[in-house]
């Protein structure tokens, strides 16, 4: 009896360390994107400035890739990005694992521009020495021809979305491509409801919130992002007056404790006063001292 | 009336140890040879950085802002003694001034090296003075201290200047240049009723001046601390908590002080047991004034049992400093308090040991008050390695924190090698103002 109820709690045990570490590899990642490559060239220079990316967002879960020190408190641990394991995968799959993130791990989609995640990549290949890359054949300066139009419109409180492309033989609307539209905040960008495709026309229509505030005059800058299979990423910025006008001082405008320019006059009087104080007491000291010797002269 | 055999007596006694001997060649060798060594265990530190020392991210401050605070805090007794007896008219006091007053401006002086010793980067030090925030407690402890320093070098220097001039005059057997520099130091002293009036004027200035400076040294040290919100440091009594614990601590320092002055220099005559009894008797006082703070600063959150406050209080009273703050409270404060109410116990010899435990106990609070609070952080330490979250001083940084100590001898040695360290002119005077033998028994 004791042995069987061991055998089921063992296998209950395996199992779900099966589960859990299947669950850890299964990324799920579609085969067009599997198959995607980088438009840029991974050289030394790209590896350096993928490793400053690196160090700013990703080593401190990961480590230092090769040293083995990533944190291993978190479930799933994050794996060394040199091991094998990782080094397996393909260009396009650790650029979707980049951008989509799961369970713990944040999508860099948003975060992190095209350029900047392809050269974490290259840093991450740097530690491959059987890694050959293969460049994407898309021609990168297709997206150029991209002409991104931002319309709002007040009385709807909606922002349409105008795609199109400047070919030679025409004009083409970029149909069904995720379009996401973004507002600059202090820190990062804040995603302004959610994805669209857009239509047949290119055209995709986003509900802008009324309460959204912009600098003193209501300004908003906004940004666009474009997925297109053909013309690549492509982001275009807009400053739209259609935010509601919010005139925030800065936070080095008043006299405050924390405040490194103005000083608050109170600490400045009595700091003032206690060392003109002290100068005072020490003159006349300095003095008395020199009366002092005059008046040994007999 | 004081008469000239007597006169030549006091001034010859006071003058004895003016001298180079063996013991003071074989003592600054000494002192010498482990300052360097702990100056060798500097060098580590400044080759490869702050790792040689137990300090990290949690607990940035440990020995060496501990043994700051213990510094700052001793040297207050210049102003205890010479200061606040000497205008409330306690003569008994007066012969003790000078050693005061040389244990203050060590104390005083070394401190700001104290803290160039908890910098990772000396080199930086003018920085803050250059991008000093007025607002910064830091820059305010840069400049009290600065000025106290100064102000204790005047105290020690102006009612010095007769005995400077007897120095120059009796002490024949000096090489000329020594005596010259007595001179120019007594500056043309000729013992008139003017300069007799004005140097009472300024030491009396100086006597008034000096209360608000060292109140002001260590109620902005204790604001270190207490300006933050920090569990155990978030507390309005800091400042006086502070100051009284820094009466315990100096008028030990001063204890020890006496006890090898009169030994080595033979001053049984003007230390007399008297003198130890009548400083055994502050010292209770002082103790008992610290004994109320401490009972304040622990009792009040104890009862209250605050989430942040009760992790500190727990740790503090029965888990990991629980040994370390129960021998403080008790061999370093309670005990010295109960012995010192028996006369018996008031002897030169009893004193210096008691005087040992004080101080030693009074270093030990300060590494009580300072570093489990930074254990202790609101946001939990998580994901760290052990020896983050538990401060554990390293050899280096115990040689290093010696170091100061050293320095603090030397200074005092050397002064009084160089000046009588009981005021020569003072004791004639006195004893020309009232018929009291040169034994000082006060009736």
């Amino acid at each position: 009896m004791y042995t069987r109820n061991l055998r089921i709690v063992t296998f209950a045990i395996v199992s779900m360390f099966f589960l859990h570490s299947f669950a850890e590899n299964n990324w799920n990642v579609p085969a067009d994107k599997k198959a995607r490559n980088s438009t840029i060239k991974f050289d030394a220079t790209t590896s350096k400035v993928g490793e400053s990316v690196y160090t700013k967002n990703c080593v401190s879960c990961h480590g230092d890739p090769t040293k083995g020190n990533s944190l291993k408190s978190l479930s799933p641990v994050p794996p060394d990005l040199a091991s094998a394991k990782t080094q397996e995968l393909t260009d396009g799959e650790l650029f979707y694992i980049l951008n989509t993130g799961r369970v713990i791990m944040p999508s860099f989609n948003n975060v992190l521009s095209e350029e900047d995640r392809w050269k974490i990549i290259s840093y991450i290949r740097s530690f491959n020495k059987d890694y050959v890359q293969q460049l994407s054949i898309s021609d990168t300066n297709k997206s150029q021809l991209v002409k991104v139009d931002m319309a709002f419109d007040k009385k709807s409180n909606q922002i349409t979305v105008t795609v199109k492309a400047n070919e030679k033989t025409g004009v083409v609307s970029l149909k069904d491509d995720e379009i996401v539209l973004f507002a600059n905040r202090y820190f990062g960008r804040l995603q302004i409801g959610e994805s669209q495709r857009t239509t047949a026309d290119g055209v995709a229509v986003f509900d802008f919130p009324k309460d959204l505030p912009g600098d003193k005059d209501g300004n908003v800058k906004l940004v666009v992002k474009v997925n297109d299979d053909t013309y690549g990423e492509i982001s275009r910025l807009k400053t739209m007056k259609i935010g509601v006008p919010t005139d925030i001082p800065s936070m080095t405008a008043d006299r405050t404790i924390w405040n490194v320019l103005f000083k608050p006059i109170w600490i400045i009087v009595l700091y003032t006063f206690g060392v003109m104080v002290f100068g005072c007491v020490l003159l006349y000291l300095l003095y008395s001292l020199n009366r002092l010797r005059k008046a040994g002269n007999i | 009336m004081a008469t000239k055999s007597n006169t030549d007596k006091i001034t010859s006694d006071l003058l004895r140890p003016i001298r180079l001997n063996k013991s003071f060649v074989i003592w600054m060798g000494f002192l010498g040879v482990s300052l360097v060594i702990c100056l060798g265990a500097y060098g580590l530190q400044l080759k490869n950085g702050m790792v040689v020392t137990g300090l990290g991210d949690y607990v940035s401050w440990g020995m060496y802002i501990s043994s700051f605070v213990f510094f700052v805090a001793t040297s207050l007794i210049g102003m205890l003694i010479s200061a606040v007896l000497g205008l409330s008219g306690q003569k008994w006091a007066s012969p003790l001034a000078r050693i005061a007053e040389i244990i203050a401006l060590a104390f005083a002086s070394v401190a700001g090296i104290v803290i160039i010793l908890d910098m990772g980067r000396p080199e930086r030090l003018l920085n803050v003075i250059i991008h000093g925030q007025i607002q910064s407690p830091i820059l305010w402890d840069v400049t009290v201290v600065t000025v106290y320093m100064i102000i204790s070098a005047l105290f020690l220097y102006i009612p010095l200047i007769p005995d400077l001039k007897i120095c120059s005059e009796k002490l024949k057997n000096l090489p000329p240049f020594a005596r010259n520099i007595y001179k120019v130091l007594s500056l043309n002293w000729n013992n008139t009723p003017e300069q007799n009036k004005i140097i009472k004027q300024t030491t009396r200035t100086i006597a008034i001046f000096i209360i608000p400076v060292a109140l002001a040294i260590h109620t902005v040290t204790s604001w270190l601390f207490a300006n933050t919100s920090r569990a155990g440091w978030d507390s309005t009594i800091f400042g006086p908590y502070f100051v009284t614990g820094a009466f315990v601590a100096g008028t030990a320092a001063v204890i020890i002080a006496m006890y090898f002055f009169r030994k080595n220099y033979k001053l049984q005559d003007y230390i007399t047991d008297n003198h130890f009894d009548m400083i055994g008797k502050l010292l209770v006082l002082v103790s008992l004034v610290y004994l109320y703070f401490n009972l304040n600063e622990y009792m009040v959150p104890f009862y209250k049992m605050k989430e942040s406050e009760a992790i500190l209080i727990r740790d503090l009273f029965a888990v990991n400093h629980a040994v370390l703050f129960w021998s403080v409270q008790i061999l370093g404060l309670v005990l010295p308090i109960i012995l010192l109410l028996f006369k018996k116990m008031r002897k030169p010899l009893p004193m210096l040991v008691i005087g040992i435990m004080v101080l030693l106990g009074a270093w030990f609070k300060r590494m009580i008050i300072v570093v489990p609070t930074q254990e202790h952080p609101y946001l939990p330490i998580q994901n760290v390695p052990l020896n983050f979250k538990i401060y554990t001083p390293t050899l280096v940084e115990t040689l290093i924190t010696i170091a100061p100590f050293i320095l603090v001898l030397i200074i005092i040695t050397l002064l009084a090698k160089v000046i009588p360290i009981i005021p020569v002119h003072e004791t004639i005077e006195q004893l020309e103002d009232a018929p009291i033998s040169p034994k000082g028994d006060l009736k």
